[in-house]
Formats: C-alpha cells, sequence, structure tokens
C-alpha cells in the first residue's frame, strides 16, 4: 500500500448517500489490490512514486479562468479544487444536470445504473476515485432529446487533492456533446473519472482536454458504454506533467456500435503522460477506429497502451488502432504497445505503431519552397497533429484549441528547430 | 463434411511412436544432488559444477514468469527426472555400426538423413538423443575447415577456454526462470566454433528428440561466429507420443564477432497432446543472439507442435550497423498455446531489424505474438520494421499481438504493423471455382500466407516446414 493511499482513505468520509454502497464494494476491492510497482504490467513505465514523495500545495482562491471558446452555445459548469462553483440552472429541454450531493429519488436510480456500468474494476485510480469522490455532476439526456448546446465541465485546481465523478446517461436516441477541460500546474492531486452511458441509437460527441501540467498529479479515466446502434466520437487532447495518466475505456455492450477517437499528446520538459485505451467488443458488428498521435520533446516520456479484445460473440467486427509518435530530442522517451487479443475469427482487425523523427523529404520539400527550417518544422509538427484537431465535429472548437496548442508548440518552439 | 472433419481430427500424431531402447535414468526430483550426479555422469570439472550450482541457487530464489498469454498447471519440478542416456551408450560406439540399430531406425522412421543420405544432403548431424549425443558426423571435414562442431559436453573438456569465455555470455544464469533450470541441469546440445574469415563449409543441423517418459530435455547450444565468418545452423525436432506433459527448457546462445553472420533455422513439432490438450510438451525456449560490429543475426523459425510454446529468440545489436532478423510461423490448433515473438535490442548506430511474424490459429487454440523493439540512446539512425500478421481459422481460437515499442533516440525509426483475419472468403471462392477442394484450398492459401518465412527456410527445411502446415491443418477447415 502507498502512504498517500492510506492518508487519503483515512480522511475518506463515509456519507450514506445512493452511491454508498458501490463505495463499499470498491473500497473492499481495492484493499485487496497491491498497489503498483514496476512489476505491475499496466504501470511499467509509469511509476507512481510523486504521489508519496511530493509536497502538495496548498489550494487557494486565487485562480485564473480560462476563455471560452467563441461562436459556439455553451452550458459552463466550474469547478475549483475538486467543488462545484457554478450554479445548475438548466432550462434546455430533455436536459437534466444535477450535482451528486444533491439528487432527487430519480435521479440516484440514474447515478446508480450508471455509475460503474463501464468501468472494469480492474484500474486502480477508479477504484480510488469510486471510494473518495463526492463532488462532479450527474448529466441525464432524455430519449430523442438533441441537446444543441454543448456542456463544458472545467476544472481548475492549483493545490490539495480533488476527486471528481461524472456521470452522463443518453438515453435512446439522445444527442449530446460534452466537453471535460482539466487545468493547473500546482502541485496537487487530482482524480477525475467520468462514466458515459449510451442508449440505443445515442450519438455522443466527446471532448478531453487534460491541459494539467507541471507538478499537477493527475489521474483520470473516461468510460463508455455503447448500445445498439450508438455511435461516440471522443478526442483527447493531453499535456504531461510529474504525473499524468489517462485510462480510457470503451465497452461495445451492443450490436452495430460505432465508437471513434482522436487523441494526442504534446510533452514537454520532464513531464510524463500515460494514456491506456482498452476497447471490448463484446457485441457483433462493432466499429472501433483509433488515432493516437504525440510529439514528445525536452527529456518528457510518454506511455501508451492501446489494446482491442475482441470476445468469441463479436463476429463481424472491424477494428483499427494506430498510434504515430515524433520523438525531438535525444532524451525524449516514448513506450508503446498496441495489443490486439481476439476470440472471434470474422473479423478485421489492424493496428500499428511508428516512431520516427519529421519526414526529411518533406522538410526538403518546403524549404526548397523558401520556407526556413525553423517554420518548416514548427509546420510539419503542427500538421502531424492538427490533422486530428480539424476532424472535430465542432469548428469553432478547433480554432479555440489551436489557440491553445499554439501556445504549448511556443514552449517546444526552441527544441523544434535547433534539436529537433 | 463433418465426417471428413472428426475422422481428421482424429487423426493421430504422425511422429508418435517409442523407441525400445534401455535407458540410464535419474529418479524423479530436483536438488543439489542431482546435479552434482549430472555433472559426475560427464566427468565435467570444477568450474562447470560450481557453474551449475550458482544457477541452481539463484534459480530457487526465483518465480515463475506469469506474463505470457498462457495457461498450464503448475509444475512440479520434483516430479521431473533430469538425466536419461540410452543404455548402449556406456561403451560409447565409435562407428554407426556399433550403434543400437533400434536408434537408428528411430531416425530412420523421422526421416534424418543420417547414413548415405548426409552425404547428399550435406548435412552434418549432430543427433540428440535424449540426453546424450550418440553419433556425431562429418566431424573430419569440418575439422579441415577448422570449424568446431560437437556435443557441448565434448567441448567442455576439450575447449575449456572457448566454453568458459561464452558460456552464459548472451544467456546469463539469471536471466529467467527457465534459463536458470536450465543453466543447472543442462544435460547436452550442440557447440560450435566457426575460426576467423572461414565460411563454413555445410549446414549444420542437430535433430532434437524426447524419448523417455518423464523426462525433462534441457539443451545448451553455444554458437560462436568469429570475425568474418558464417554458418548456417538447423535445428527440427518431433517427439514421441505420450500422456504426461514433459518439460522441455532450452538455451541457445549466439555470438557473432565483428562481420560474422549467423542464420538459425527452426521447425519445432514437438508432440502438441490429444485434442483435449492432454500430454505435449512444455516448451519454455530462450534464444538469444549478440551481434558485434556489422554483424548479422537470423532466426528463422516454423513452430507447430508443443502444448505450450513459450519462447522469443531475441537479437542484441551491440555493435554498429548489425542486422538482426526474425521471421516465425507459429501454427496452433486443438488446445495448443503459443506465446512467442522475439526482442530486438538496438544498441549500436545504424543498427537494423526486421520482423516478419505469421500467426495461424485453429481450433480451440490461442496464438500470441509477444515482441519487444527497444531503441537506447546511442542507436542513431537505427531502423526497425515489423509486420505481424494473424490468421484465424475456426471461431473458438484466438489470436493475440503484444508488441512492446520502446524508443529512446529521435533519429531511430520504428514501424509495426498487426492485421488479423480469418481466411478470406474471395479467395477460398476464386481456389473452390478452379476445383480445389475447401481443404486444399485453405492450405495452399496458408502457404501463401507464409511464404515470406518460409523463403528464408533452407531448401530441405521448407519443404519439410510446408508439409508440416498442411498435416497440421487437415481437419481444421470447414
Amino acid at each position: 500500500m502507498s502512504f498517500w493511499l492510506d492518508q487519503a482513505l483515512a480522511q475518506a468520509e463515509l456519507s450514506n448517500d445512493c452511491l454508498a454502497e458501490h463505495r463499499a464494494k470498491s473500497l473492499e476491492a481495492l484493499r485487496a489490490t497491491p498497489w503498483p510497482t514496476r512489476k505491475t504490467e499496466a504501470w511499467r513505465y509509469t511509476p507512481l512514486l510523486s504521489l508519496d514523495n511530493s509536497v502538495i500545495d496548498e489550494p487557494n482562491d486565487n485562480i485564473d479562468y480560462p476563455g471560452s471558446p467563441e461562436g459556439v452555445e455553451l452550458i459552463e459548469l466550474f469547478f475549483v479544487n475538486g467543488k462545484l462553483q457554478s450554479n445548475i440552472n438548466v432550462a434546455v429541454e430533455g436536459l437534466t444536470i444535477a450535482s451528486l450531493d444533491n439528487l432527487n429519488d430519480e435521479q440516484q436510480a440514474v447515478a446508480k445504473t450508471v455509475c460503474q456500468s463501464a468501468k472494469p474494476s480492474r484500474h486502480l485510480f477508479g477504484m480510488v476515485n469510486d471510494v473518495l469522490a463526492k463532488q462532479g455532476v450527474l448529466i441525464s439526456v432524455a430519449d430523442g432529446s438533441d441537446i444543441k448546446p454543448i456542456i463544458r465541465l472545467v476544472h481548475l485546481q492549483n493545490g490539495g487533492q480533488s476527486h471528481v465523478r461524472h456521470l452522463i446517461k443518453l438515453g435512446q436516441g439522445a444527442k449530446v456533446s460534452v466537453i471535460e477541460e482539466y487545468r493547473g500546474e500546482q502541485s496537487f492531486v487530482a482524480t477525475s473519472f467520468s462514466e458515459f452511458d449510451l442508449g440505443d441509437d445515442a450519438v455522443l460527441n466527446h471532448y478531453r482536454f487534460g491541459l494539467q501540467t507541471g507538478a499537477a498529479k493527475a489521474l483520470a479515466g473516461c468510460h463508455f458504454n455503447l448500445a445498439n446502434r450508438s455511435q461516440m466520437h471522443s478526442t483527447l487532447v493531453s499535456f504531461g506533467s510529474v504525473l499524468s495518466r489517462l485510462d480510457v475505456d470503451i465497452n461495445h455492450a451492443g450490436e452495430h456500435a460505432l465508437a471513434t477517437q482522436n487523441a494526442i499528446y504534446l510533452l514537454a520538459d520532464k513531464e510524463l503522460f500515460d494514456l491506456h485505451s482498452n476497447v471490448e467488443h463484446m457485441q457483433p458488428h462493432g466499429t472501433t477506429e483509433e488515432n493516437v498521435r504525440g510529439i514528445i520533446g525536452d527529456s518528457a516520456k510518454a506511455v501508451f497502451n492501446g489494446r482491442i479484445h475482441i470476445h468469441r460473440y463479436a463476429q463481424k467486427t472491424l477494428a483499427e488502432l494506430n498510434n504515430r509518435n515524433l520523438l525531438l530530442t535525444p532524451k525524449a522517451e516514448i513506450n508503446t504497445k498496441p495489443e490486439l487479443e481476439i476470440y472471434a475469427d470474422d473479423v478485421k482487425c489492424a493496428h500499428g505503431a511508428t516512431v520516427a523523427e519529421l519526414d526529411n523529404k518533406a522538410l526538403y520539400y518546403l524549404r526548397s519552397r523558401g520556407v526556413s527550417e525553423q517554420d518548416a518544422r514548427i509546420m510539419l509538427n503542427f500538421g502531424f497533429i492538427n490533422e486530428l484537431i480539424e476532424q472535430m465535429p465542432a469548428e469553432p472548437l478547433c480554432e479555440w484549441l489551436q489557440g491553445e496548442l499554439r501556445t504549448r508548440f511556443g514552449d517546444l518552439r526552441t527544441q523544434l528547430s535547433v534539436e529537433g | 463434411m463433418t465426417e471428413e472433419i472428426d475422422k481428421a481430427l482424429a487423426r493421430k500424431y504422425e511422429a508418435g511412436f517409442v523407441s525400445a531402447i534401455e535407458s540410464e535414468t535419474f529418479p524423479p526430483g530436483l536438488d543439489e544432488e542431482v546435479i552434482r550426479k549430472i555433472s559426475a555422469m560427464k566427468n565435467e570439472p570444477q568450474w562447470m559444477l560450481d557453474w551449475r550450482l550458482k544457477a541452481f541457487a539463484a534459480w530457487q530464489e526465483m518465480e515463475t514468469p506469469d506474463w505470457a498469454h498462457l495457461n498450464f498447471p503448475v509444475i512440479n519440478y520434483q516430479d521431473i527426472s533430469y538425466y536419461s542416456a540410452p543404455k548402449s551408450m556406456a561403451d560409447k560406439p565409435k562407428s554407426l555400426d556399433e550403434v543400437d540399430p533400434e536408434l537408428l531406425r528411430t531416425y530412420e522412421k523421422l526421416g534424418i538423413p543420417l547414413i548415405e543420405q548426409q552425404m547428399l544432403a550435406g548435412i552434418a548431424v549432430d543427433a540428440v538423443f535424449d540426453s546424450v549425443s550418440v553419433v556425431t558426423t562429418f566431424r573430419d571435414k569440418l575439422e579441415e575447415a577448422g570449424v568446431i562442431f560437437c556435443p557441448i559436453s565434448e567441448a567442455v573438456h576439450k575447449y575449456p577456454e572457448l566454453v568458459k569465455k561464452y558460456l552464459g555470455s548472451v544467456v546469463p544464469q539469471k536471466d529467467n526462470y527457465f534459463a536458470a533450470l536450465n543453466c543447472a541441469v543442462f544435460t547436452d546440445g550442440s557447440f560450435v566454433y566457426i575460426p576467423k574469415g572461414v565460411r563454413c563449409p555445410m549446414e549444420l543441423s542437430t535433430y532434437f528428440r524426447i524419448n523417455e517418459q518423464n523426462t525433462g530435455q534441457f539443451e545448451r547450444t553455444l554458437i560462436v561466429a568469429d570475425e568474418g565468418s558464417y554458418v548456417s545452423y538447423l535445428e527440427g525436432c518431433t517427439a514421441p507420443q505420450r500422456d504426461e506433459n514433459q518439460l522441455h527448457a532450452a538455451v541457445v546462445e549466439l555470438v557473432a564477432m565483428d562481420n560474422a553472420e549467423i542464420k538459425y533455422s527452426t521447425v519445432q513439432n514437438w508432440y502438441p497432446g490429444d485434442e483435449e490438450g492432454r500430454g505435449g510438451i512444455y516448451n519454455f525456449v530462450t534464444k538469444r543472439g549478440i551481434c558485434h560490429t556489422n554483424a548479422k543475426i537470423s532466426w528463422t523459425q516454423v513452430e507447430t507442435g508443443s502444448a505450450i510454446t513459450w519462447k522469443y529468440p531475441s537479437c542484441v545489436l551491440k555493435g554498429d550497423n548489425s542486422v538482426g532478423e526474425f521471421y516465425s510461423v507459429a501454427l496452433t490448433r486443438g488446445k495448443q498455446q503459443a506465446d512467442t515473438g522475439t526482442k530486438m535490442i538496438h544498441l549500436g548506430k545504424n543498427t537494423r531489424s526486421t520482423i516478419i511474424s505469421k500467426g495461424i490459429s485453429a481450433g480451440r487454440s490461442n496464438n500470441a505474438y509477444r515482441g519487444l523493439v527497444r531503441m537506447n540512446p546511442g542507436a542513431d539512425k537505427a531502423r526497425n520494421f515489423t509486420q505481424c500478421d494473424s490468421l484465424l481459422i475456426g471461431d473458438q481460437c484466438g489470436a493475440h499481438t503484444f508488441p512492446y515499442v520502446e524508443s529512446r533516440n529521435p533519429s531511430a525509426i520504428v514501424e509495426h504493423e498487426a492485421t488479423t483475419s480469418k481466411v478470406s472468403d474471395d479467395q477460398l471462392f476464386l481456389c473452390q471455382q478452379r476445383g480445389l477442394d475447401p481443404e486444399k484450398a485453405v492450405s495452399m492459401i496458408v502457404n501463401g500466407f507464409c511464404k515470406e518465412v518460409f523463403k528464408e527456410l533452407p531448401m530441405e527445411f521448407a519443404v519439410e516446414a510446408g508439409k508440416l502446415l498442411e498435416i497440421s491443418l487437415e481437419g481444421s477447415v470447414g
């Protein structure tokens, strides 16, 4: 066991709400799970020492609020240091948003079904979050409702520990877009998990911007449960920090479901980012397409593990996973492992992984046309990432995000030009 | 159709027969005393015994690795006998005439070209029957070229300096659980030394065969190719049928000095167990080679046998410009389980590696590719290409891919690709349209699927490998 975990659990208040039963179960499982070491496969490249060894900053109210994307209708909720700051007053037909600590009976019933519907118990910090998370929202979209405004959940933190859980339920044929945004660079611990339960024919556009960096210790997960003919399109953008880990689980629990996921990570300094993605095809005719790209600079380290598991019954599955990485400096490191585990024969599955530097031919092409080497490198690197950004369904979001990324590329600028 | 399939499924293991040869066998059990006895049987010098005991001490501290995608009962190492020698070896035969005729007949059944055929096939055969090398041929001819090819137990006496220098230099005693066990109890194997600048005049071959009930087979092979030399080495095996699981934990070490090249080819057809997965060999093999400057090591393997295959022939590309290659076909059927692949560790500049792996799963088997490509900080401009394809035949089997890619050099390029699918309906349709029955058609398609690997095999192996696949696939189609 870890000192950090012992302390965190000791401080956990045992409240008697609708999720109490889940908490008790997870606590039991957590106690039976050994703390990961270098030999634990899922944590092979990601040491957890910083949880035990670092001094956590005191949280304060001195928070900078980030700008909002323009040209798009938003419902914004702000969480500061793990506590909901905004009023939940939503007057959109078919949409219910409620704080987890204030649910009516009907909402409690929904929360119970969504919570742990997708999350496999094997994820350690998911269980930690199960036990400790008291804050978060329940978002419920009624059958057939198409929610126009995008729901933006912004999480800002500058110290302390926060444990947030969001539960999102889409009824049959419901449509909604959700942005999860996480920021902060001070020394803090955040476990942030969200679970999405999609009904038949539902469509979810999901964006997760994990922009925590610096000394932040961010342990997070997104879990999706797909019913018949439901669709999810997810875009993940992540920076690294002293400890940053994201587990994405997608369950094809219904037939003919479609999941697309584009993920990018941009790392600098001594940052670490670890993305574990796991897709379970449990029903026939599912489709999954995953594109993961990363640029790693300075002495940063990226870890990617992408597993696709096709169960015996999941015939006619199409699944593809692609991971491409650019290393910018001699000290940057990437560890990638795309995994296929297949038990059904009538399927088409492929995965690929590449690690390289920029294509010299492309560089040469640009320089032949009078572009300076530095600009050419930045252009090509940006293009490498931008290809995925541009596939985001909401155009105003693309522009807003490109602005955010430009700042990040500014940080990497010297390496892009000198050492790249 | 179903009837035919049933018939084919009930097909017995073709190489399954037990030769009735009297053997001297240790009672089951493993402790220091057994290791001392093995060492004494072979008249080993003290340093060799110490080396074994050190490994045994390390092994006792280690745990069975459980990371592989394999499922097998706990092995009781005290139930296994660690030494078995054909009895007629006591008075060492000087020529083939003196060899137990039963033994020779066994080889004949397996089709080993031992007598005249050897000349025709151009192969020097160091046949390992259970644990003691029985016949070593073509020694004179090889000696002319300065090539040393002999049982490792003999090398320990005749070339102690070479053995001392290289044994355990690639796979150290504590490398892993099964390697440590092998270090402690290995009974025999081959030793090859190719002197500087020599191109070995013929392909070297060892036929392994497990013959004694309840006898673990612990082979140890060491091949050293000195500067600028070349050798091609063939390893092939079949084993007789029996009910109890047998343990096989071999270690193969290759050393390719500057500008040397080693080509190591394997056809593995140990007994895979019956339809229910009973019996069958547990094959835990550690194979690794080290490449110095400009050297090349190429592993080619065709794995069709064994109940459990745990095998990762690897290359440590230490010298600049060195090359590692891995070509593999792994076929599983029945209840076979295979977890096999390779490791390419790039240390030197401009090192290159190629991995081509073809997995075929049929029946209720599980077939996993597990590989590691590591680019260390010094591996400037290193290059790797990996292609793993899996073919599924039937809806009760599994095909898995676990490739690890670790890069710490920006100028290194790693590419990994993997695909999984079943035999294409279009291709089947096309073949059947032209009058092939479904089984032939599948066999042909599978052979095509594996072609990239087969073409890397020496001629006679390629033929054998093709035939093996065909036989193995019988009854899997429908």
